[in-house]
């Protein structure tokens, strides 16, 4: 009767310890910050073992140098390499709560972009806070390249980062300004069905600002699109990201090649890029950008 | 007519499952991604101390609330089984199949969509999209087109493929970061359990099976016929309506928080018959234990299986019961 009874107890008495432990100040340095979608929340005030709930996130935490307090990670960080020797805890829009539980972390870094918000409430729910970022922009970006640098006392390395990069988007839109036409880039993720990125996108704001006009401008979110409907765009430009090069990306130039009338094929100008560039809003998002604007621009960008 | 309540059959029943309900919680207790095991519950039940004292956390706090859910979401969607199996006088018929899983995910989508917060309005709305679609079924089967009791079932599959579409047609017109979320609990999800949807599913539950207990000798009578029934003095009408609508009710409940878990309540009352016979007095306790169990293996399965991750405990139930499906189905027309 005793042992049935134990497992009502335990959450209870481990519950108290935790709100016990929280109060005294000497329970290592904590302090108060507010994420990114304003909430608030108490963190150690140097986190030791952190898990990134994003890839995006750990590409951060590494180009501010804190990757080494990377305890888990995300199914597909693979950036930097070192990234890929960090315990995973599943995708970034299935988290395995057990899994991170058992790595202990002092602090997850998520993103509002995919993880469900069920499962930031599972984890602070178990005492573990979550700082959450929401990278709805290149500003919103440097943003979090900025806080995240807070959070892991590299303020100095993550405001060094932020500026640079800050300076290399300034170029790229200076450069993009003093070209008076903008032509139209077709931006095509994934391959089969089309989709695009339409206003309030991140990937939108990539076209404005590497000089272009976003073909699919006239759409929200990511809208699909059928062939027809892409003949009648008549890109000038078309960016395709693709996860594997090689056969999948020729069959996609196969696919373009068919309608020589759109001016992105008649020029030539359908190109791939590195999917994970542009898909996560960290710093190569610039790199990303930079690639953008040769693209679209390939006069202006020569030096 | 009435027979005494078979007690000692009831109690005979209850003390051959609930050991296997009792071992099924706690291997879905010791095992996972977060580490533990058997030897590390043990130790955590009788109050030793842990080594690794985290996995207090993940016992209590992460498997039990998951535990429990599956235990609960079981139960119904075995009892949701059991209950149509009856009123249609088909073996094949269970809630997934019929649509009305379909139709509470419906009415929990537009829930979603609507901006509506799941607890307690995305449970309503699943609740009503389930009566919708029994309120569907209700309409064809008073036709009486004299095709026989399997047009009946028909009909259901048809709505069940005519939910999956508009589900479908609700995911391609919402373009936006919600669909996610969307399509991981359609294929039915219990990562994300909480003591909270717990508590509410396990008060549903309790409501409804203690009702459908009741009600059980009216079932065992519907079985009997139609015509039988009536002239046993059986209200059939009423008895249909507040049968339907307790299953709506909790299989919408189960559905708004779990997603669609098919095939269970097809598996479960079958065994459950074939072990113990066709009394239904006897078959609602043990559908709650044995559909308990079996849910909780299956969350187990589909947590372990993957060497990275989980997989959606949905695809396990559908692995397992569509092929008890066609089984079935073989048997029924020997």
């Amino acid at each position: 009767m005793r042992g049935r009874l134990r497992p009502a107890l335990l959450p209870l008495a481990l519950g108290l310890l935790v709100l016990l432990g929280a109060g005294k100040p000497e329970a290592g340095e904590r302090r108060v910050v507010f994420d990114q979608l304003g909430r608030r929340l108490e963190v150690p005030a140097d986190p030791r073992r952190v898990v990134a709930l994003a890839e995006s996130v750990t590409e951060i935490v590494f180009a501010v140098g804190r990757g080494e307090r990377l305890v888990g990670t995300t199914r597909f960080a693979d950036h930097p390499p070192e990234a890929l020797r960090i315990p995973r805890v599943g995708t970034y829009i299935q988290l395995d709560i057990e899994r991170i539980a058992a790595l202990r972390p002092e602090l997850c870094i998520g993103t509002r972009d995919g993880n469900p918000r069920a499962a930031v409430e599972r984890l602070e729910a178990l005492g573990i806070p979550v700082y959450v970022t929401h990278p709805m922009g290149l500003s919103a970006m440097l943003a979090s390249i900025r806080e995240i640098g807070r959070l892991l006392n590299a303020e100095g390395r993550a405001e060094e980062l932020a500026g640079d990069l800050e300076r290399r988007i300034a170029r790229v839109a200076a450069r993009a300004q003093a070209q008076g036409r903008r032509p139209r880039v077709f931006f095509q993720i994934g391959v089969d069905p089309v989709v695009s990125a339409g206003r309030g996108t991140f990937l939108h704001e990539l076209i404005e600002t590497a000089g272009g006009e976003n073909a699919a401008g006239e759409a929200e979110g990511y809208p699909q699109y059928g062939a027809e409907h892409l003949v009648r765009l008549a890109p000038e430009v078309v960016v395709i990201t693709t996860m594997t090069q090689g056969a999948d990306f020729e069959a996609v130039r196969r696919a373009w090649g068919r309608f020589p009338n759109i001016p992105a094929v008649r020029d030539g100008r359908v190109h791939v890029v590195d999917a994970a560039v542009f898909n996560r809003p960290a710093p190569r998002l610039v790199d990303g950008l930079e690639t953008l604007a040769r693209l679209v621009h390939p006069a202006a960008a020569s030096p | 007519m009435r027979t005494p309540l078979p007690i000692a059959r009831i109690l005979r029943v209850k003390a051959l499952l609930l050991p296997v309900f009792a071992a099924a919680l706690l291997a879905g207790l010791a095992w996972g991604s977060g580490g533990g095991g058997p030897g590390a519950l043990w130790r955590s039940i009788a109050g030793l101390p842990l080594e690794d004292s985290v996995l207090a956390d993940i016992f209590w706090k992460i498997r039990l609330p998951r535990v429990l859910l599956a235990a609960l979401t079981g139960a119904v969607l075995s009892l949701g089984g059991l209950v149509f199996q009856a009123l249609l006088r088909n073996p094949l018929a269970e809630p997934y199949i019929l649509g009305i899983s379909g139709g509470a995910a419906i009415g929990a989508i537009l829930g979603i969509l609507a901006g509506l917060p799941r607890f307690p309005w995305g449970s309503l709305a699943a609740f009503a999209g389930a009566m919708g679609t029994v309120g569907l079924l209700a309409l064809f089967s008073s036709w009486r087109t004299g095709l026989g009791k399997d047009a009946l079932l028909l009909s259901g599959v048809m709505i069940n493929a005519f939910c999956g579409a508009v589900i479908l047609f609700l995911i391609s017109v919402t373009s936006d970061v919600r669909l996610f979320n969307i399509l991981s609990w359609l294929m039915g999800d219990l990562s994300l359990a909480a003591m909270e949807q717990v508590a509410l599913l396990a008060a549903v539950t309790a409501v409804s099976a203690a009702a459908l207990f009741f009600l059980s000798h009216g079932m065992n009578l519907i079985l009997l016929g139609r015509d039988t029934a009536l002239s046993l003095g059986v209200r059939l009408e009423a008895l249909t309506w507040v049968l339907l609508a307790v299953t709506s009710l909790m299989v919408g409940v189960s559905v708004s928080l779990c997603g669609l878990l098919g095939f269970v309540g097809l598996v479960m009352p079958h065994l459950m018959r074939l072990l113990f016979g066709p009394d239904h007095r006897v078959l609602v306790p043990a559908c709650v234990l044995g559909g308990g169990a079996y849910m909780i293996f299956c969350d187990l399965l589909a947590r372990i299986l993957p060497r990275q991750g989980e997989m959606p405990v949905g695809v396990v139930t559908a692995l397992i019961g569509a092929p008890a499906f066609i089984f079935l189905l073989r048997r029924a027309a020997r």
